[in-house]
């Protein structure tokens, strides 16, 4: 499964995937346990952890190559989703600012009694839900654009040898 | 030229066979650091290897 080199231990492609598999196994667990004990920072916490053990891992694995066709696709697929994701969480936080200034909705007058106070629109539920839908958004975001630029950069061309 | 296979030919070069296949292929174009190193295993002059063509003329073929 794994050798030893210049006394590093060396693992192949397949290991590395079987070890993110688990390590994602192993984050639904502490995502659920975390819930039950109310102790949000624990999973916070280890998603850290977790995606800096995956980065450790991979650097040991042998036979997984990124030349730079793969950086030049991920660059340009992080850039469009940020491109995308930028104007959508702005325009969220936009929302939540104006939530906290307890701004009245437009357009305003020029009548000098207090603004009425307005319905909470984002309690924290519904701002989970929304973080919820951002996090999804940037997910296929990425994915798609990593589809789409690795077939502009040749990624799906049929082998002629 | 050297009979070579893209697999062999990617893994001197210190890429994926998929990076030479989309090179041949005229879907990516390499940095200089890899044209060099491409030309250099074949031990050719890289215009060899490598035709500059700008955008007018990719448009015109």
């Amino acid at each position: 499964m794994y050798n030893s080199f210049n006394g590093r231990e060396r693992l192949k492609k397949n290991t590395f995937y079987l070890i993110v598999g688990c390590i994602a196994i192993a984050l639904v667990g502490i995502f659920w346990y975390s819930d039950v004990i109310r102790t949000p920072l624990l999973i916070e916490v280890s998603f850290i952890v977790a995606v800096a053990a995956i980065y450790l891992v991979r650097r040991r694995v042998t036979d997984l190559i990124e030349d730079e066709r793969d950086v030049k696709i991920t660059e340009q697929a992080v850039l469009r989703t940020m491109q995308v994701f930028w104007v959508v969480f702005c325009a969220f936080s936009i929302g939540a600012v104006m939530q906290l200034l307890r701004a009245p909705s437009l357009p305003r007058g020029f009548h000098l009694e207090p603004p009425p106070i307005l319905p909470e629109l984002l309690s924290p539920r519904m701002i989970g839900f929304f973080q919820l839908g951002l996090l999804c958004l940037m997910i296929f975001l990425y994915v798609g654009f990593r589809i789409y630029y690795a077939g502009i950069y040749g990624g799906w061309e049929k082998d002629e040898e | 030229m050297h009979d070579l296979t893209q697999e062999h030919l990617a893994q001197v070069i210190g890429v994926n066979r998929q990076t030479i296949l989309a090179i041949e292929k005229g879907k990516y174009v390499p940095s200089l650091d890899l044209a060099f190193r491409i030309a250099r295993h074949f031990g050719v002059p890289i215009e060899e290897v490598f035709i500059y063509e700008d955008e007018e003329q990719a448009k015109v073929q």
